[in-house]
């Protein structure tokens, strides 16, 4: 089913770009669900346009789904709807070298009754290069969410399987109602995996099947074509396998070959060597020994956006033996190396990206930063994560910058994007707007005295607009570690007082920001609260939609508290 | 083409002076007794040093007298000029005679089931006419203790002499019981348990030893106090563990639970014998202070650690030698028991030294099993194990030319030797006639 | 994970071990200079090119007691390695410039020793699913980071045969390793001027595996030779297959389609055209003789047996046949194939003239061959040169790198051992051991911990209590049986 819904969209995308021009035409939705634009405008926002420019403030105009323009005196639309940057960092959203989002492991076939494991048929053996990512794809797989999260909008899914798993597809993390496919059949997915009690069953048996379906693959094609010119001749045996192989003998596709560990990646090399195909190595882990091997085969590197976990090393007691320490020292070294890795790839002049298959999306951030702290510069992060992957995916020109006339791929988030506190506020994929929760984090003992002040209660507020003085109420209450809240505010239609719940309540240090959605001619309009507290006064910065920013001051209702 | 060098033959065989003695198709040697002296030998005797131009007098399956100048009588003269004599060696822990053929298991009869079964008496399985048994002696080893596995206490082991019809005869007068410790490190490449599994497991298993323990112990005081217990054999046999009646050999191999071990022990009445202890030298001093016994190997092995030093197994005995650990070697083997006087030659080499190797395979364990006043030396009134050499019996090159087990002069031959003298020379050769 | 092995414990264990490489002790070599590479290469001496990474080194030891092997027994002389390469033998040789000289008064030295059958280096030992694998090559796993591959040098062995496993009738091509300790690129330690050779298995394990595992062919020492008999005859019928297209296309406009690639008929043809030398693991006399037979049906010259604990039953047939056997020194009664053995099989085959070496089959025996090889003293009264023999220029013999290794001669290979007392002594102590000149082992120098790859989340130390003899030989065919306790059976 799956699998049809996105071939019929690629169709469509081929045939006239039907989907997106379907989209304007005015359409009912009785489901509520349709955006009203497609047209946004980010302003005023530090905008990071590729990796190792400076940020500028600038606004970022989207329409379409693409970027239309990136400046600081850009004339929006009418149609532009305005989200406020001021407080915003923007970077093009990240492109994963492969990933496993969406990708269902397909159920082992049945044996057939005549069996033999010497001789078994390609499909159970795990030779399934005919395979698409996409036939075993749930665009409902919450790894697809978490990835987007984390700052992906484009990524390379690859399939399940064996030592010739299938072709990988590129798609976008977008919209549901889109098929969101970009490219199918990007690369042949190969690993060095045998299939359990039938042949091939080890590496070894492996590389001699990778050898052989290859050799015979030519061989295959080279009967095809006499056959199509000559007459009289045997007709040539014609199988899926060999079929699928065609693309990489010819080298139209790369093979994305999984190879974790050093000796798997000299493995994968010695047979690109040996046979000549187009080469992505994907899935590193271990590669700090064939630094120089990596970059004399002129492959191109995915590394599994991944660290060691640091159990072992947290582990390590101060009180051990003097044996146990000398052996502890190594496994720390061994340990610090692997985290070195990435920033070695990088003075090695290597333009690697990475991979996120078996990757949780929660810890890849701090994989980066980790990356980071041990060698990595943020400009290298950031081209892994978005000019290499995507000139490694082909997709330079249409994705990896903010640039005007690329994909409106974009993270914003509330700092810098590796800082520690960092969080991603919105992404931008393919021009759709996903928002999230963002939530305080402790600055861990950033001066010492890391105490938060209070800010639960009952405040009085006033705010200055061109509109004159106003003012009301602000309730602010804990739950958990999560704040919730209401604010009355002068009814915009005329009549008293209205009351919007709090969203985003955040107090990071002393620094509390809120929003709260208003309604003024039936056009919902957002104000984002940022400022200061201290000693139960708030001195903020409110932004009304795109009508500007204006101050906001609050006071602590102390006997409210009491009562309480 | 064969190129047979006759001449060459004929002196191999010469060197092996019960085969070249021409033997006539369907002739068997069999053990003989009598009254044998040895004469003038270089006598070895380990306790009491080395003693040149020495005669040795064996008679009614003991060594009469150990001297110059001895008086033959009817004695038969075995002229042991230039050659040297040693005690017969013990090794202290083997399955010989458990097992015929390791992979085929209707012979092998180590392991019983069940955790618990120290009544399982492997001196009952021990089959006289195992084919190793005649290929081991022949190598000087003339006595092993041959010890049952499985379980957390899988039987009672037996020290037997490499002579007899039936096991009663072979029985030495030393028995006890196994007790497996429970092992905090892998049993080997394919034990796939997780680090945590193995700690729990083991954990769990010192916890049911110990429940076993108080039980054997109160079992045996109430058998003392004249109570008509209920019939319960593996408690009556670990209770004559928990007094001491029998020794309790304690199969330890890693550091952590040697020292685990030797807690264990403490404050219990039992007459511990650790065995294995491949990582006795990281914890040697406590072995030594606790002053428990050791008898150790396989000494060629690998080490327990990828870390550790290459010979780590190889000096493993020299170094708990030298921290004070009364000590003893096996080959922990089956059908190679004969490789007893290499394993010590290796210790020996890697620091243990040539002496202490020999105490290690003849009076040590003699003196760990109790049984010190009749075997492990050549000295009078001892049981007659003993071996003539034309040198040192740890190196290949030299020939052991007699075994004595109890007295009796064993043959030489067996069926390794005996398909060696029918195939050396095939005839047919490659063609017929 | 040998693995390395380290047993599976989560992916990071397994897969990454981030590189720590320590400078293990001072190393007495040279490295080529580039200049001497380019004079190679105008000479055309390729071999060197080939090898143009691995080290060379240069050493004289001076006043050792020399044990040539094919020259007999030199008192107080001096072997001089240069670049590799062993120079001169004799008495007085003065050190070149800048060549280290090692005192060998009162010690020996021996050619390294060479073990004919090992799986040490090998990430994969069986791809035991097909009765015939001979398509897969064991240079493609080979792993330079085992520890196993130093304990071997620390017991003089610096050429080992890294075979593939005995679960199939005709198993995978091996590699011929030459210990070069430290090295990280597997070709490294890859004897790349060494021959082709393959394993082939007969009797219990394939039977095992194939028959009574999985139900095909072959069950019994019938359907070995059967499964041999059609492998060979279907490999002509490929060759011709592929004769006849190759001279059909060369013709004009050809309408000639080429065959299906079968590398597993492709290989079985480069034996038959005497490209690769067979190892063959057997035991019965029954199934040696056989395979004779079958090799002498098809014109193979190139086999020689290994392990053949029967092979005695049959040595005048090895010796006129074959290239001999590789035996261990006294394992016997493991399983029931080898009950009737006799620890005198080498000295019974040596005596009828077949070329034999001592094996170890295993990482442990592997560091003591020497010590194996003195067993056939004991039994079989074997000469010095005889039992030395044993473990160098013999299976150097049937590796076909005699002429390269195996003895200490002027012009072969820097690969040396330097012993404390006789290596056939049971008391002997390898101090030294050189590589190509390279010095790998050092007793006194080196560290204890020797693994060169470390893995960053290693929790504890694992220990492994050596448990019985355990056999690589089969490692790898766990899937195919119900327990791994079985497996623990099957042993060699």
């Amino acid at each position: 089913m799956k699998k049809e819904l996105l071939r019929a969209g690629v169709f469509c995308l081929l045939v006239s770009g039907w989907l997106s021009s379907s989209m304007a035409h005015a359409q009912s939705d009785p489901s509520g669900k349709k955006r009203i634009t497609d047209t946004y405008a980010i302003t005023n926002a530090t905008v990071f346009t590729a990796p190792g420019n400076p940020g500028i403030k600038a606004t970022v105009l989207i329409n379409d789904g693409l970027i239309q323009d990136v400046g600081t005196n850009i004339s929006l639309p009418k149609e532009a709807k305005t989200i406020v940057g001021d407080s915003l960092f923007i970077y093009p959203a990240f492109i994963a070298g492969t990933s496993d989002a969406g990708i269902i492991k397909p159920n082992d076939p049945e044996r057939p009754e005549d069996f033999v494991s010497s001789n078994p048929p390609d499909e159970i053996a795990g030779i399934t290069p005919w395979r698409s990512a996409l036939d075993h794809f749930s665009p409902k797989d919450s790894k697809i969410e978490d990835l987007r999260k984390t700052g992906f909008a484009l990524v390379q899914i690859t399939p399940a399987g064996g030592m010739l798993a299938g072709k990988a597809a590129i798609i976008l993390l977008g919209n549901e109602n889109s098929t969101n496919l970009l490219i199918q059949n990007t690369a042949l997915v190969a690993s060095l995996n045998g299939s359990r009690g039938m042949y091939p069953a080890t590496a070894v048996g492996v590389m001699a099947k990778f050898r052989e379906v290859y050799d015979n693959t030519k061989l295959t094609s080279q009967r095809s074509e006499m056959y199509k010119t000559v007459t009289g001749l045997k007709r040539p045996e014609i199988t899926p396998t060999y079929s699928a192989m065609q693309d990489v003998v010819t080298g139209k596709i790369p093979v994305l070959f999984s190879a974790p560990s050093e000796l798997e990646i000299r493995r994968a090399i010695s047979l690109q060597k040996e046979k000549g195909f187009n080469l992505i190595l994907t899935d590193l882990e271990d590669y700090e020994g064939v630094i120089d091997v990596l970059k004399s085969s002129g492959s191109s590197v995915l590394v599994k956006l991944e660290i060691p976990d640091d159990k072992a090393i947290k582990a390590q007691k101060e009180d051990a033996t003097d044996e146990v320490k000398v052996l502890n020292a190594r496994v720390k070294d061994a340990y610090n190396k692997a985290l070195a890795q990435a920033g070695k790839l990088e003075e090695a002049g290597i333009p690697f990206a990475f991979s996120t298959v078996g990757v949780k999306s929660e810890n890849i951030m701090k994989a980066l930063q980790s990356m980071i702290e041990n060698g990595l510069s943020e400009k290298a992060a950031l081209e892994a994560l978005t000019t290499n992957s995507a000139s490694i995916l082909g997709l330079s020109s249409v994705a990896g910058t903010i640039e005007k006339g690329k994909m409106a791929n974009l993270i914003l988030s509330t700092d810098s994007i590796f800082a520690e506190n960092s969080q991603i506020k919105h992404m931008v994929v393919d021009g759709y707007i996903f928002n999230f929760e963002t939530k305080s984090k402790k600055k861990s003992s950033k001066d010492g005295h890391g105490e938060q002040p209070k800010i639960e209660g009952n405040w009085d507020y006033t705010s200055e607009t061109p509109a004159g003085s106003s003012g009301g109420e602000l309730s602010i209450q804990k739950e958990g570690s999560d704040y919730t809240g209401t604010i009355t505010y002068d009814d915009p239609s005329g009549s008293g007082k209205a009351t919007s719940p709090l969203k985003n309540v955040v107090l990071d240090g002393s620094t509390l920001s809120f929003s709260f959605d208003i309604t003024a001619n039936g056009m919902e309009i957002t104000v984002d609260v940022s400022g200061e507290v201290s000693d139960g006064s708030l001195e903020a910065t409110m932004t009304v939609g795109e009508f500007g920013s204006f101050p906001f001051k609050g006071t602590l209702n102390p006997t409210l508290i009491a009562t309480k | 083409m064969k190129i047979l060098n006759k001449t060459f033959c004929a002196l191999i065989l010469a060197l092996l002076p019960m085969v070249a003695a021409a033997q006539i198709d369907g002739e068997v040697i069999k053990p003989r007794s009598g009254k044998f002296l040895l004469q003038n030998a270089t006598v070895v005797t380990i306790t009491q040093g080395v003693l040149n131009n020495t005669s040795v007098l064996v008679e009614d399956g003991k060594i009469k007298e150990v001297g110059a100048n001895i008086a033959a009588d009817e004695a038969e003269i075995i002229d042991c000029s230039g050659k040297f004599i040693y005690p017969g060696m013990i090794d202290g822990g083997t399955k010989l005679g458990l097992v015929e053929v390791s992979s085929v298991a209707e012979t092998v009869d180590y392991a019983e089931i069940g955790d618990f079964t120290p009544n399982m008496q492997a001196l009952t399985a021990v089959n006289p006419n195992s084919v190793a048994i005649p290929v081991t002696r022949v190598s000087g080893v003339t006595t092993v203790l041959t010890v049952p596995s499985g379980g957390l206490f899988p039987g009672t082991a037996a020290l037997i002499n490499l002579n007899g019809y039936t096991p009663d005869q072979m029985f030495a007068g030393f028995k006890g019981v196994v007790m497996n410790f429970p092992s905090s490190g892998r049993r080997g490449r394919y034990d796939r348990r997780s680090d945590e599994d193995i700690k729990k497991a083991s954990e769990k298993a010192l916890k049911e030893a110990d429940k076993l323990w108080e039980n054997a112990k109160n079992y045996s005081t109430l058998a003392a106090n004249g109570a008509e217990l209920e019939y319960y054999p593996e408690m009556e046999q670990l209770a004559k563990a928990t007094t001491g009646e029998l020794p309790l050999l304690i199969e330890v191999n890693t550091a952590s639970d040697i020292q685990a071990a030797i807690k264990w022990v403490e404050g219990k009445e039992a007459k511990v014998i650790f065995t294995g202890v491949a990582e006795g030298w990281r914890v040697a001093e406590a072995i030594a202070k606790a002053g428990i016994p050791v008898i150790t190997g396989p000494i060629q092995a690998l080490p327990t650690r990828e870390s550790d030093r290459y010979d780590a197994a190889y000096a493993n005995a020299g170094k708990m030698a030298k921290a004070g650990v009364k000590l003893a070697i096996r080959t922990d083997e089956q059908e190679n028991v004969r490789n007893l006087p290499f394993f010590a030659a290796f210790a020996a080499a890697y620091g243990l030294g040539k002496e202490e190797a020999w105490k290690a395979v003849t009076i040590n364990p003699a003196e760990i099993f109790g049984l010190a006043d009749q075997y492990g030396s050549v000295e009078a009134g001892k049981t007659a194990n003993l071996i003539v050499a034309d040198g040192d019996p740890f190196e290949t090159k030299t020939n052991i030319l007699h075994v004595f087990i109890e007295g009796y002069r064993m043959p030489l031959s067996n069926r390794q030797v005996r398909l060696y003298q029918e195939f050396l020379e095939r005839s047919p050769g490659l063609k017929m006639n | 994970m040998k693995l390395s092995r380290t047993q599976e414990s989560g992916t990071w264990m397994i897969l990454i071990h981030a590189k720590f490489h320590v400078p293990l002790k001072k190393r007495n070599h040279k490295y080529m200079k580039k200049t001497t590479y380019f004079l190679a290469a105008l000479l055309g001496l390729s071999i060197q090119i080939a090898s143009a990474q691995v080290k060379k080194g240069s050493v004289l030891i001076k006043n050792a007691t020399v044990l040539t092997i094919t020259n007999g027994t030199l008192e107080n002389s001096d072997v001089l390695v240069q670049d590799g390469i062993i120079k001169k033998v004799g008495q007085n040789i003065n050190a070149p410039k800048d060549v280290t000289t090692i005192d060998g008064t009162g010690k020996y030295l021996m050619p390294g020793i060479i073990d004919a059958h090992s799986h040490l280096g090998l990430d994969v030992v069986n791809e035991a699913t097909a009765p015939i694998v001979a398509e897969v090559r064991m240079k493609d796993v080979v792993n330079p980071f085992e520890v196993g591959i130093y304990r071997a040098l620390a017991g003089g062995v610096t050429i080992s045969h890294a075979m593939h496993g005995s679960a199939n009738v005709i198993g995978g091509q091996n590699a011929t390793l030459k210990h070069r300790w430290g090295s990280t690129d597997p070709a490294d330690i890859i004897m790349q001027d060494a021959p082709r050779t393959i394993k082939f298995a007969l009797g219990e394990n394939p039977t095992r595996v194939h028959g009574r595992g999985n139900g095909i062919q072959p069950r019994t020492r019938m359907g070995v030779e059967g499964i041999l008999r059609n492998g060979f005859n279907e490999a002509i019928q490929y060759k011709k297959a592929w004769d006849e297209y190759n001279s059909a296309s060369s013709q004009k406009n050809s309408k000639a389609l080429p065959p299906v690639h079968n590398e597993r008929l492709q290989i079985l043809s480069d034996i038959l055209d005497g490209k690769i030398i067979i190892h063959c693991h057997s035991y019965r006399a029954d199934e040696i003789y056989m395979l004779i037979n079958v090799a002498r049906d098809f014109g193979i010259t190139k086999l020689v047996f290994q392990h053949t604990n029967e092979g005695f039953k049959v040595a005048p047939e090895i010796a006129e046949y074959t290239m001999g056997a590789s035996v261990f020194a006294d394992w016997w009664a493991y399983k029931f194939e080898v009950y009737y053995s006799t620890a005198y099989n080498a000295a019974i085959l040596t005596e009828n003239g077949a070329i034999t070496s001592i094996n170890s089959d295993d990482a442990e025996l592997i560091r003591h061959l020497y010590h194996e090889a003195a067993k056939t003293q004991r039994y079989g009264g074997m000469t010095d040169d005889q039992a030395l023999s044993m473990i160098t220029i013999n299976p150097a013999k049937q590796l076909g790198i005699d002429e390269k290794v195996g003895s200490i001669e002027e012009g072969k290979q820097g690969d040396l051992v330097l012993f404390e007392g006789h290596p056939l002594s049971s008391y002997a102590v390898p101090q030294m051991t050189f590589v190509d000149g390279v010095k790998y082992f050092d007793i006194k120098e080196d560290a204890d911990d020797q693994r060169l790859k470390i893995s960053p989340t290693q929790m504890v130390e694992e220990v492994t209590i050596s448990t019985d003899h355990e056999d690589r030989c089969m490692q790898g065919t766990e899937s195919l049986f119900e327990t791994t306790n079985s497996l623990f059976l099957l042993n060699q």
